[in-house]
Order: C-alpha cells, then structure tokens, then sequence
C-alpha cells in the first residue's frame, strides 16, 4: 500500500520538453486516471512513475520514499501494457509466473499462485496456451494476472483497452474497478477515453501539452471544468461555446447571446472582473432545453440514442446540440423554443480560456 | 473488361515477368553448372556442345570422388571454418547487436558507423598486411586465421541485421520483463533470444554461406593442410589443361550442402528476413 507523489516533475527528450514541471499527488488505494489526447505526456507520465523513463528534474516519490534512482522492479509497481506486451514465446502460466521465476520462487509454491491468480480472471482452461491462441480480452487478462501476482504497491495501466472491441471494453472496465474495490492497491490508470476515465476514477487528471489542467472528481471535472480544455474534453456530444455578453435586464444580470439570454446566478456575476473581458457561456447539450418558451429556433436533425434523444437545431448560422430524455418525438423543419438551464451557466474568458466564476 | 482489371493484369505480368528474369539469370549458371558436370569434355567443348544422349556421363563424379581424400579434407576445412565463424558471429554478434539497438550507450552511432566502415575497404587492399600478421603470428595455413579473418568481415555484416531484427521488436514486452524484475541480461535471455530464434537462425546461415564461398582469403592465408573446399574445386583448373566436368562435378557437390540448407530451413529463413521488415 503506498501513495505516489510527483513533485516538480520533468522530462525532455532532447530538445522536446514532454512533461513540465508536474506536481500530483496520489493517495493510498487511490484509483487515478490521467486524461489526455495523444502527446500531452500522459505515457510519459506514467513511464516516469514506472522506472522505465528517468525524470529530467524533480522527485517522485512512492509510499514516501524517493525512487528516482531505482529500477522499475525496485519501486514496486506492476504495469498493464497498451499491446498487453505478453511473452509471445511463454505459456499464458509462464507469462503470469515469470516475475516469480525471477525471484527463484520454489516451483510448486509458483504453480499455487499462478493457478490462484488465473482462478480469478478464470483463465484457468488456459494457462497451456501461449498468447497467439487466446482472445483479445483473455489476453488482457493475462496481462493483468501478470501484474496481480506480483502483489505490487502501485499498478500502472497504460491505455490497457485500447486494443479492445467496444463490448469487451465495457466488460474489461468492469472487471478492472472490481479488481481495485477487492485489492484496494493505489492505481493510476492513463487513458484518452472520457467514458473510462469518468466510470474508473476516484479521480482525474486531465493533461494539456506536459501540464495537469486539472485534477479532481469526475463530478468536479464534469459540472465545474477550470478551463474550457478541460469542459470540451470531457462530454458527448461536446459541450458548446456560445459568444456574447453581459447586460441588465430590469435589475438582473443576464448573460446575453443575441436574441437568446439567460440569467446569471448572484455568485457568477460577483466573480466578473470589471471591466468584464469578451465571455463566452458554456453549456452541455442536457442542459439546452426545446420547450415552449425561450427563443424560436428550426430542428434541424433528431438523432434518438435509446435512453435520450440528440436534436440539432439551426443557431446564429451554426447549430447547436440538446439532449432530451427519452425517445422525444421531434422533426426536422419543426419550430421550438430553445432556452438554456440558468442554474449550470458556465462562464469563460474567451481569450485565456479559464473559467470565470463557480456558481452555486 | 473495365479499365482497372487491365491495369491490375498489366502490372501482375511485368511483376511476374520481372521475377520470371530474375529467377533464369540466378538459376542458369546453375543449371548449366549441374548440367555440364554431367558431360564428357569433349561434348562439353565442342561447338555447339554436343548434347545427344551419349555425351552424359557420372565420369566427372567419378574422377572426383578419387580426388577424394583431397576435396574431403577441403570439404571438411570449410565445413568447420564456416561452423566456427558462424557460431562465433552469432554468439558475440547478437549481444552486440542488441546493445547497439536498445541500451543508451554513448557514440553508438559512432560504432555503427566504424563496424559498417571495415566494410569499405577491398579485400585486396588488406591482404597483403593481414598476411604478414598471419605469418608474424604462425597462422598460416591454419584454420583459425580463417576463423578470424571471416569474422572480421561476417561479424559487422550480422551486428547490422541483428540489430534492425532487435530493433523491430515491440518495446513493450522488454519493458514488461524489466517491471517484472528482469535484468538487461535476463531480458536478452530469457525474452529478446527466444523470440528472435528465426531472425538469428535467418542470419546464422546467412553467415555460413559466406564462410562456404569464401575463395580469395582462403588462397592468399593457406597452402595445403588448410585448404577449402572452392580452393580445391579451382585445382581442376591446372595450367595445361583444365578438366571442366570435373571441376563443375566438384563445384555442384559444394553448393549441395549450401542448396540443401537453404531449401531445409527455407520456412525459417522467410520468416526471420520478414520479421525484420514487420513494424512491431
């Protein structure tokens, strides 16, 4: 059991500055995710903490130790692979017992863990089989008995779904949770998927060019994005950014977007620098609503996705997304008011990028 | 037809057309050596030779094989020339290789560099020396100058494949052994060796056959108890009168074991040259 720290981290390779000055912190049992697009060093990152980059500046420490200067082994972590990186040339029991092996662990104390380790990802009728012969998700799991039996203080999972068809990929992420609610063993798991990231993590850090842009809840991460990286990155559809301003209408501060205004809660306009910059009103298409009141507008396109319904309508020349629950019965060409929750109104300088005010 | 289906016959025929020409240029000599081991000499020398059924003879294998003790001891010098430069090549080259392809080492481009720069040089332009430290040493007319002399010029040769074979290996699974607490040492044991059986075996012959063929080393550095197998094929050749049959009947029973390897092992030997290409 062990927290992982990362204090003023950094890499460069050669003149490419990869991770920058990063500061995380980990706690024990801690499941965290580092959200990214590809490039924003998040694999670096993990590489750093894994022993299998060595950091250019700063300290990482596990379980309150200083590893820089230890080898992967040394540090204790265990790692699922993006390509599960199996021995193609071992057994699946061979592949599982081969850090035991390393350690010239007796041969029949090794058959009892492998076998123990391979009863619970029930790759059992396996273990004879070398990885050519098994399936995506069985070899997955055998990169995770790999890292299971090592009864490591950290794992480290690099994009371990990656390679994974939609529905094993659900199954996978279901087991992996499962894994760390029975082990409890801090993990820090990196992914470019939102949907992974919200459902795995206690909690996220979400990375932009070798920088953390934020690190906190899902909850947090999703209703209370600091920047507008951060709002676009995680969503689907994404979120929208309307451009338009401030203005008082009859003693409210309302934030206005042509003909379409919405009220700004007292704690958003208390934030606003004054003079107040050029804003722009963030808002997730479940918070868009198609009503009777509000601005009229033309449905452009109903997309219904089973348990809600995507409708796109015509907007200041472009169109803007609203989630409806259920199988709403809209039709393209027909006429509707669109009007935007108040209560979730999201505030950004549309220069920095940063969110303004936190309202609520 | 449309358009299309005739573009894509066009360029399958100038393909197979293409492979066609050079499967005849490489196999002609050859067929023409077996061909011509097997007929008198006087049918071979005429003009146009004499090809009726007459002029085929097992005589030249005949002659050979009482040359025997000769062309057997050039046979088994090469044989174990070719053995010991392979076996060295490989068991010194792949670590090499391996260490060139994935440990930091400082100036490695340097050293690629300087292994692949012995290879400029022609051989004439060294033999002379390298016979003077041959003599100096008493190597002359022995095996081991050989051994040493071919491994000078096979062991860059396998350092550069072995290292693009190495270097076409996914990462990931030296990583994942270095997590599962394996050495550089271990990881080479136990992981890169294993995997990389066809490319080092793809090699390892590849080096063989240059140690077989080998002739103008073998003629400058030895005289007779050290003598190869071409070194003695060429002795056919003698200064009045050169026995063709003979000499093609000798040099038909060198290529054999070459031919023989490469036709045994040809899976093998596919696959280790194609996983080189192969991005991991």
């Amino acid at each position: 059991m062990a927290e992982v720290e990362l204090r003023a981290v950094s890499k460069s390779f050669g003149k490419v500055a990869v991770c920058k000055s990063l500061d995380l912190q980990v706690a024990d049992g801690e499941f965290v995710t580092l959200l990214g697009p590809s490039g924003c060093g998040k694999t670096t990152t993990l590489n750093l903490i894994a022993g299998l980059e060595d950091a250019s500046a700063g300290d990482i420490l596990i379980g309150g130790r200083r590893v820089n200067d230890l080898t992967p082994f040394e540090r204790d972590v265990a790692m699922v692979f993006q390509n599960y990186a199996l021995y193609p040339h071992m057994t699946v029991a061979e592949n599982i017992g081969f850090t035991l092996r390393l350690r010239r662990v007796s041969r029949e104390a090794m058959r009892q863990r492998v076998a123990a380790v391979a009863e619970s990802l029930e790759l059992g009728p396996v273990l004879d089989r070398v990885p050519a012969q098994l399936s995506g998700g069985q070899q997955q799991r055998v990169a995770l008995g790999r890292a299971i039996i090592r009864e490591p203080q950290v794992f480290l999972f690099d994009e371990p779904f990656s390679n994974l068809d939609a529905g094993l990929r659900i199954k996978m992420r279901a087991e992996v949770k499962e894994l760390h609610q029975r082990l409890r063993v801090t993990s820090i798991f990196v992914t470019h998927d939102q949907e992974e990231a919200l459902s795995l993590s206690d909690r996220i850090a979400v990375m932009r060019e070798g920088r953390i842009e934020q690190f906190g809840t899902p909850e947090e991460i999703y209703a209370r994005p600091l920047s507008k990286y951060v709002a676009r990155f995680i969503g689907s559809p994404p979120i929208e950014f309307l451009p338009g301003e401030i203005a008082r209408e009859g003693g409210d501060l309302v934030f206005r977007m042509g003909a379409l205004s919405t009220a700004l809660a007292p704690a958003v306009a208390g934030g606003l620098a004054d003079p107040s910059p050029s804003l722009e009103l963030g808002v997730r298409p479940e918070h868009v609503i198609l009503g009777s009141h509000g601005v009229p507008v033309t449905v452009r396109l109903v997309q219904p996705m089973g348990p809600a319904t995507l409708v796109t309508v015509a907007w200041q020349g472009g169109t803007l997304i609203a989630r409806v629950p259920g199988m709403a019965a809209f039709k393209p060409d027909e006429r509707v008011h669109v009007s935007i929750a108040p209560e979730h109104v999201m505030l950004f300088d549309a220069v920095s990028g940063r969110r303004l005010a936190i309202p609520g | 037809m449309s358009r299309r289906r005739i573009g894509r016959i066009v360029g399958r025929s100038i393909v197979v057309g293409g492979l066609a020409l050079f499967v005849a240029v490489t196999v002609a000599p050859l067929l023409w050596l077996v061909i011509s081991s097997l007929m008198e000499q006087q049918a071979l020398t005429a003009k146009p030779p004499d090809f009726s059924a007459g002029s085929f003879t097992l005589a030249n294998y005949a002659g050979v094989f009482a040359a025997a003790a000769q062309l057997g001891q050039g046979f088994a010098n090469s044989f174990l020339v070719a053995l010991f430069t392979t076996a060295v090549a490989i068991a010194v080259g792949a670590p090499a290789a391996y260490a060139l392809a994935r440990l930091a080492i400082p100036g490695a481009n340097t050293i690629l560099l300087m292994i692949l720069g012995t290879q400029m040089l022609p051989g004439i332009v060294i033999a002379i020396p390298l016979f003077i430290v041959m003599s100096h040493l008493g190597l002359v007319d022995t095996r081991l100058a050989l051994i040493i002399v071919y491994l000078s010029f096979n062991l860059p040769i396998v350092i550069w494949i072995l290292r693009g074979f190495f270097l076409a290996i996914p990462p990931g699974i030296e990583r994942a052994a270095a997590v599962d607490g394996a050495t550089t040492a271990q990881i080479f044991r136990l992981i890169v060796l294993p995997i990389s059986l066809s490319p080092l075996f793809a090699t390892g012959v590849f080096a063989f056959i240059e140690s077989w063929n080998e002739f103008f080393f073998a003629l400058i550095l030895t005289r007779q108890s050290a003598r190869t197998a071409p070194l003695v094929i060429s002795q056919f050749a003698g200064q009045y009168q050169t026995v063709f049959g003979q000499m093609m009947a000798a040099a038909a029973l060198a290529i054999a074991p070459v031919v023989a390897l490469a036709i045994l092992f040809r899976n093998m030997i596919m696959k280790g040259f194609a996983e080189g290409m192969v991005k991991g």
